[in-house]
């Protein structure tokens, strides 16, 4: 798909690359020096991701005509998503671990904790027991072993670890012809020392048998409170990650087969790009989702806002983030799937509706159900090669006429709207005494309305107001969808960036060059502390973010680049003393060097409570709590420029403009214009009903209002 | 213009509609619906007629923002029962005090705190003490409206333009409530006196904001205060979330379809119940009693008067009538008791929803449509109901998670019968054990911990599944145990170990979900009072289809040890009881050993090292042992689930010594074995009951407890006395 609306250019200069690199198909975005891009496409092939990767780059830099070496070798840098870690560890096709845990512990994968039996279901699911079950252990019992030995909360030593136990756990588990040892006991965040003497064991012993396997210890890979989620992290960092890490090396190695000089770097859960030399690749977990909101941070930056929602439809979720005052938040103890998991991942909610749900009516209640199963790739009835029988939201888009089937993905994909209609009536409009349109556009009126409302609660449950903010709606069913579930929110601005479709994997490459390390700290701040107290407090605060910034630099080196090239950045996690959630702020000050630094943090973490949570949970008469300290380290990279065209008149061209259809709106058919997108010009405006038309991405405008196009090629729908 | 306003000033202001009181409105209600059998009398819905899309847009807006406000709130909480277990509900109500919707979590209090609005307006709490915009209520007492008084709820009117539109409720189970006896499930009281903090539908705050001798009150009051102030904000800050999403609502759709709909949407959902009972379950009459024990006979920390063993009779009925009407009724339990295991018909109600939202409608609208069509029975002066309100609460789930097992039972056995069988569940285990006290915790605080591990155990078999293993309980199928590490932050004890409970699963074709253990080492604590609370002479919840039930409890404790020298020796220390004989702790360490069936018990101090097991309940079976499928039986032992001996001596199945799958040759024989060792036994039902009747029932050869039990079901109900002795075949002179 060639992106962008500009006038082909004699000489193209590509910039960067980045890939998106699904379960069944892999995108690559390329975009020039101007800020015109590419994407091509190619089937993934999981045995072997480079083949694919070099594919859909050679097949997006065929659009400029430009052979594969040529355009890799101007290329300064690439960044590369994807869900293949994450499809290993769903599929149970990781490496061969073995797990050392405190003695006592061994059914750990066992018990799980009771809410992974529950994690991600629906609300009437969530309620209806008989349908959660327990996961598939990541390990079998057989592959875990107990050491004698205990830490308390403290940190002091209850039991002495038991060194003989260690000994005999790295034979079993080497006789167990394991890939990799994970350790992680009891309090090891706190005092991590009876998890190094097994770690120096476990290397004594592979010195005697002379074998050689990884030795995780979970103490290194993430220092932070609550056993469980942190021995599912450290295992998936052995099960899952480490085998991407070699595919990666091999992506890495064809790239520089192919002429390349940029060293690519991976998306990570937290919104930065880190190396594949990463000493904690589980970060890299969840990357799809991330990158469309760092996009949009990166747009706001450019365009100057603060505020904004950040909303992405795909064909089976919406997902919803917020970025508030030029921020993100992070999430320390993110769910993934059924795992529960110790790592900063940027707060997205996910709702289970997209473009593919299903749509039922509730035999008895006469109810109109959506979701949350979805036809995914298999779109609808209308798609006969999907073979579904469930009438899907895009059925009801088709019926409606707001996608028009001779245009879906440009024509690459036949769609039979009589099959959709056909499927309408009987399934939906029948059983309610509705006509098929009034059916179909209830559907769809219930759909954006369940968005409409997520998107406010997003809002509204962080102690924010919509008029503070703008909302940036892209994925392949936002810019259709984005008039419904915004309507009557009183948002500055909405965002439609005229390259939707592929604006993850844009977002991709607008992702900072960025580490983040943290600790466990858990230091008290009563609430009549003296001077004295919040010196040698501010002391081993400033100590901790000492040792931070070295994780940090040190994993910079790996890559060859130099402290002065790094900035650092501390935050601080706090909560009122008691609580067992805490907020992270961004700390105002570097270090703590003179009275009232301290006070300037507590005085960001009110604020932040505040906002979260009303003021009348304001506690500081508990005293303050230092759960973690925080040190994030950037290094400038090479970001896409944003195009910057020529204002034309209001009035789109006459080339712009494709036909009149006839769509059903709400309760009326009325004619709507039709345009061609990439024909419309910086400056034009489109009057509701229109819908703008592109190979990937189809753009309602709901009648009474109006969507400018700027010359960043961001629609503004007003 | 003056006169105008002091007419005005003068007038009587009502906070109902119309000009009504809100009583008034509550009479009104009622009296429609005993005249018509529907909600509000409506015959018809016209604004889900007339736009059925409209109307479940503001159906899901409403649940939305209830859930929103939940998951927003329990940030509040420092508790980890509420925070990491989810102990919280929220709920919105119209003015007369009927859930309109709800979020997820304790959902037996959706009802709970409609008795509590409902007593308020009914006590007139309009006029005094007021019932204003921006006014704070809280309560906890079981008599109007709760279970046990360690759920403590808070209750703030929805006023849109000087009426009353709605209430927006939240509840959440603290820490301790002031009881003699430290938890949140106490277990000490015998009267409402010992019972701690009451607070009987209190006005405690206005304008938005707490009484402040109310919050010293009730921090000088608990032996948490700090979780006990976090958790009312919590359940403040979730009203408030709830109050301004209706606010909201209002303003885009009107008050008048705002009012229409909350009328509406209770008879919807009441029609939607009743047509769900039709089509899910077959009409009948299904028994299914329980019992549990308590054995306080040689507790000396109770009073004189209340030092004995004593059996729970809970004669569960289900009802289920040809036009999907569902009664619950509990003739012939026996007489309420000076113990903290009373109930009350409020309490009784909310685990009936809880049931049903399990069951029958966790697909539908969740509100109080469906209290408008079941009927509940609770005989005056039984536990379920007591004759008097100086009863003991503080730990009414004690009898009233086993007492609602026949729910599931019964259920069950619809469910089958109507050939749903992928929604059979043969209930759960019992949701013990309570690791439970107080003491001078290790950071030297004055500190009670109730352990909500339980709220993980196993879960009934079903018949074509096994049941979940430890993971969820009646009253939450969203468990969680949390993590050791959480845990030990609140508790002063270390987890020696955290493992399956072997054995513990009810056995079956489809045997129950497994329970756990956990043993645990006092640290850092001079001394502490610790308890047990479970089942332990008797199982709770029985097996359905010839399932058996979870294994029942026991205490284990081992004082006064060597532990510390253990440990220096780097000698091999006991993590759990496998066995269920204290043998894996006492073949290792020396010390004083408790170990007995008196699992439920009062606090006793613990010192220093000092070794406590918990271990939670396996759930019910499904179904014949001898037909569970060999290799399933093999896995369940290479998992610990499921003992080798257990394997066959019960399920029939013999595995290999080395490799462990199934020796098909030796389990052919074990089986049949097994079949005809009950052939040898069985005798004709008749004659087993005719022998019953002669060796056990006339010649009353009952335990005390027992002939205690069946003394005061008899003495309270003459009903159920005839129908003992009607199935027994005694003469009307029978007594026991």
């Amino acid at each position: 798909m060639e992106g962008g609306m500009a006038a082909d250019r004699a000489v193209r200069e590509p910039r960067i690359l980045a890939i998106d690199a699904g379960g069944t198909m892999t995108d690559t975005i390329i975009i020039d020096r101007s800020g015109d891009f590419v994407i091509g496409k190619a089937q993934t092939t999981p045995e072997d991701e480079s083949i694919a990767i070099a594919r859909s780059a050679e097949d997006a830099f065929d659009y400029w005509k430009l052979p594969l070496r040529d355009g890799m070798g101007s290329v300064v840098a690439g960044v590369y998503s994807g869900t293949a870690m994450l499809n290993r560890l769903l599929e149970r096709r990781g490496q061969r671990v073995g797990v050392i845990v405190t003695r006592g512990m061994e059914d750990y994968f066992k018990l799980e904790r009771g809410v992974q039996t529950h994690l991600g279901l629906s609300y009437s699911d969530r309620l209806h027991v008989v349908t959660h079950r327990h996961s598939v252990p990541l390990v079998p019992k057989s592959r875990i072993r107990g050491v004698g030995g205990r830490v308390d909360m403290f940190g002091n030593e209850a039991i002495p670890v038991y060194e003989e136990d260690a000994r005999k756990a790295v034979h079993d588990l080497l006789d167990e012809k394991v890939e990799a040892i994970c350790v992680s006991l009891v309090f090891s965040y706190r005092n991590p020392s009876h998890e190094q003497a097994v770690g120096r064991i476990a290397e004594e012993v592979m010195a005697e048998r002379g074998q050689r396997v990884p030795v995780m210890l979970s103490s290194v890979i993430c220092p932070t409170r609550l056993d469980f989620p942190r021995l599912n992290t450290v295992v998936i960092e052995a099960y899952a990650a480490e085998p991407s890490r070699r595919q990666l090396f091999r992506v890495r190695e064809k790239f520089r087969d192919l002429g390349a000089s940029f060293e690519p770097r991976i998306m990570a859960s937290h919104g930065g790009t880190i190396s594949m030399e990463a000493g904690q690749l589980v970060k890299t977990l969840v990357s799809g989702p991330i990158g469309g909101v760092v996009g949009v941070k990166y747009l706001a930056d450019k365009i100057g806002i603060d505020n904004i929602v950040c909303s992405d439809i795909g064909g089976t979720s919406f997902d919803l983030a917020l970025i508030t005052g030029g921020e993100y938040a992070l999430k320390n103890d993110p769910s993934i799937e059924h795992f529960k998991l110790n790592l900063p991942l940027l707060e997205l909610d996910s709702v289970g509706a997209g473009t593919g749900s299903f749509v039922r009516i509730n035999p008895l209640s006469q109810r109109i159900e959506i979701g949350p199963d979805s036809a995914g790739s298999r779109i609808g009835l209308c798609y006969a090669e999907g073979k579904v029988d469930t009438v899907s939201i895009t059925d009801c888009n088709v019926v409606l006429g707001t996608i028009n089937p001779d245009y879906f993905l440009g024509g690459e994909i036949k769609i039979d709207r009589d099959k959709a209609i056909e499927g309408v009536r009987k399934q939906i409009a029948e059983p309610l005494k509705l006509s098929v349109e009034r059916a179909a556009s209830g559907v769809i009126e219930l759909f954006e309305e369940s968005l409409r409302q997520a998107v406010i609660t997003k809002v509204l449950g962080r102690g924010f107001e919509p008029v503070s903010y703008s909302l940036c709606s892209y994925g392949g069913g936002g810019p259709l969808h984005v008039g419904g579930y915004t309507e009557g929110i009183p948002f500055r601005d909405v965002l439609v960036p005229a390259w939707a479709a592929g604006f993850s994997a844009f977002g991709c490459a607008c992702a900072d060059y960025e580490y983040r390390f943290e600790r466990q700290m858990d230091l008290a701040i009563p609430p009549k502390s003296s001077a004295e107290e919040r010196h040698s407090l501010g002391q081993r605060i400033n100590e901790a973010w000492g040792v931070l910034s070295d994780e940090v630099h040190a994993e910079f080196a790996k890559s060859g680049i130099a402290r002065s090239q790094v900035r650092i950045k501390p935050y601080v996690r706090l909560q009122y003393m008691g609580q067992l959630n805490d907020l992270e702020v961004a700390s105002p000050v570097d270090r703590i060097r003179q009275t009232g630094d301290f006070e300037k943090i507590i005085e960001a973490f009110e604020e932040t409570y505040d906002r979260v949570y009303a003021r009348s949970a304001r506690s500081p008469e508990l005293g303050y709590f230092v759960t973690r300290l925080v040190a994030t380290g950037i290094v400038d990279c090479e970001k896409p420029a944003l195009p910057n065209d020529a204002l034309a008149g209001e009035t789109p061209s006459d080339s712009a403009f494709k036909a009149v259809r006839k769509i059903f709106w709400r309760t009326q058919t009325i004619d709507a214009r039709i345009y061609q997108m990439e024909e419309l010009r910086a400056g034009n405006v489109i009057e509701g009903l229109a819908v703008v038309e592109s190979p990937a991405t189809t753009f309602v405008v709901p009648p009474g209002r109006r969507a400018r196009l700027d010359a960043h090629r961001i629609f503004h729908l007003s | 213009m003056n006169r105008v306003a002091n007419v005005m000033d003068t007038a009587p202001k009502t906070a109902g509609w119309d000009g009504r009181t809100l009583h008034q409105m509550l009479d009104d209600s009622e009296a429609a619906f005993a005249k018509s059998g529907r909600c509000f009398g409506l015959d018809r819905l016209p604004l889900k007629e007339a736009d059925p899309i409209r109307f479940e847009k503001i159906f899901s807006r409403l649940r939305g923002s209830l859930v929103n406000a939940r998951e927003t709130a329990l940030n509040i909480s420092a508790s980890p029962i509420v925070k990491e277990l989810g102990e919280l509900c929220f709920c919105l109500y119209s003015p007369e005090g009927d859930s309109i919707t709800l979020s997820t979590g304790i959902l037996v209090h959706v009802h709970t705190m409609s008795e509590a609005i409902k007593y308020m307006l009914r006590n007139d709490y309009e006029d005094n003490p007021g019932i204003n915009d921006g006014d704070i209520f809280v309560n906890n007492d079981p008599h109007i409206g709760n279970v046990h008084t360690a759920d403590v709820q808070t209750l703030v009117p929805i006023y849109w333009e000087g009426e009353v539109v709605g209430w927006a409720g939240g509840v959440t189970h603290v820490m301790d409530i002031g009881s003699n006896t430290p938890g949140s499930n106490a277990v000490g009281p015998t009267t409402r006196y010992e019972d701690g903090l009451y607070l009987p539908c209190v006005k405690c705050g206005a304008n938005d904001r707490l009484f402040q001798d109310h919050v010293k009150r009730c921090e000088r009051a608990v032996r948490t205060p700090m979780y006990w102030s976090l958790d009312e904000k919590t359940r403040l800050a979730g009203c408030h979330m709830i109050r301004a999403a209706v606010q909201a609502l209002i303003r885009e759709e009107g008050i008048d379809s705002y009012k229409q709909f909350i009328r509406e949407v209770l008879e919807d959902s009441r029609r939607s119940f009743v047509e769900r009972v039709k089509q899910l379950l077959i009409p009948g009459r299904y028994e299914a009693p329980a019992f549990i024990d308590a054995q306080f006979a040689d507790e000396a920390r109770l009073p004189a008067e209340t030092r004995k063993d004593i059996l729970m009779h809970s004669p569960f009925t289900l009802s289920i009538g040809a036009a999907g009407r569902l009664d619950v009724d509990f003739e012939g339990a026996g007489k309420w008791g000076l113990h903290s295991f009373n109930c009350t018909p409020s309490a009784m109600a909310g685990a009936l929803w809880v049931a049903l939202t399990q069951t029958i409608m966790p697909n539908d609208k969740v509100n109080d449509g469906a209290h408008f069509a079941t009927g509940l029975h609770c005989p005056r002066g039984s536990w379920v109901n007591p004759d008097t309100s100086t009863t003991a609460h503080g730990n009414a789930w004690y009898y009233l998670v086993p007492s609602f097992g026949g729910m599931f039972r019964s259920l069950g056995r619809a469910f089958y019968a109507r050939g749903y069988v992928e929604e059979v569940i043969a209930g759960y285990g019992h949701d013990g054990n309570i690791l439970q006290g107080g003491g001078i915790d290790h950071h030297g605080n004055e500190s009670a911990v109730s352990n909500f591990e339980m709220s993980c155990i196993g879960g009934g078999a079903g018949t074509i599944r096994d049941g979940l293993d430890h993971a969820s309980v009646m009253w939450n199928p969203e468990g969680d145990m949390g993590d050791v590490e959480a845990w030990e932050m609140v508790e002063p004890l270390l987890y020696l170990g955290r493992s399956v409970k072997t054995n513990s699963a009810g056995a079956g074709r489809r045997r129950g979900g497994s329970g756990y253990e956990c043993m645990r080492m006092l640290w850092h604590t001079e001394t502490y009072e610790l308890q047990f609370v479970g089942d332990g002479a008797v199982f709770s919840y029985p097996g359905i289809f010839g399932g058996y039930p979870g294994s029942s409890g026991y205490r284990f404790a081992l004082k006064n040890n060597d532990l510390e020298d253990v440990f220096a020796r780097r000698a091999p220390y006991p993590t759990g009881d496998r066995h269920s004989d204290g043998r894996q702790a006492t073949d290792l360490v020396r010390g004083d050993v408790v170990l007995d069936k008196r699992a439920t018990d009062l606090p006793a101090p613990f010192r220093e090292r000092d070794l406590y097991l918990s271990f939670m309940r396996g759930g019910p079976g499904v179904g014949d042992p001898l037909a569970r499928i060999a290799t399933d039986v093999a896995v369940d032992v290479r998992e610990e689930v499921v003992s080798a001996e257990m394997a066959e001596r019960t399920y029939g199945v013999v595995l290999e010594k080395s490799g462990g799958s199934v020796d098909e040759a030796a389990t052919a024989a074990r089986k049949k074995a097994l079949r005809e060792d009950r052939a040898a036994k069985a005798v004709p039902v008749r004659a087993w009951l005719a022998r019953e009747r002669e060796v056990r029932v006339m010649a009353k050869d009952f335990s005390a407890p027992v002939a205690d039990m069946y003394r005061s079901s008899m003495k309270l109900s003459p009903a159920w006395a005839a129908r003992y002795r009607a199935f027994w075949s005694l003469p009307d002179s029978y007594q026991v």
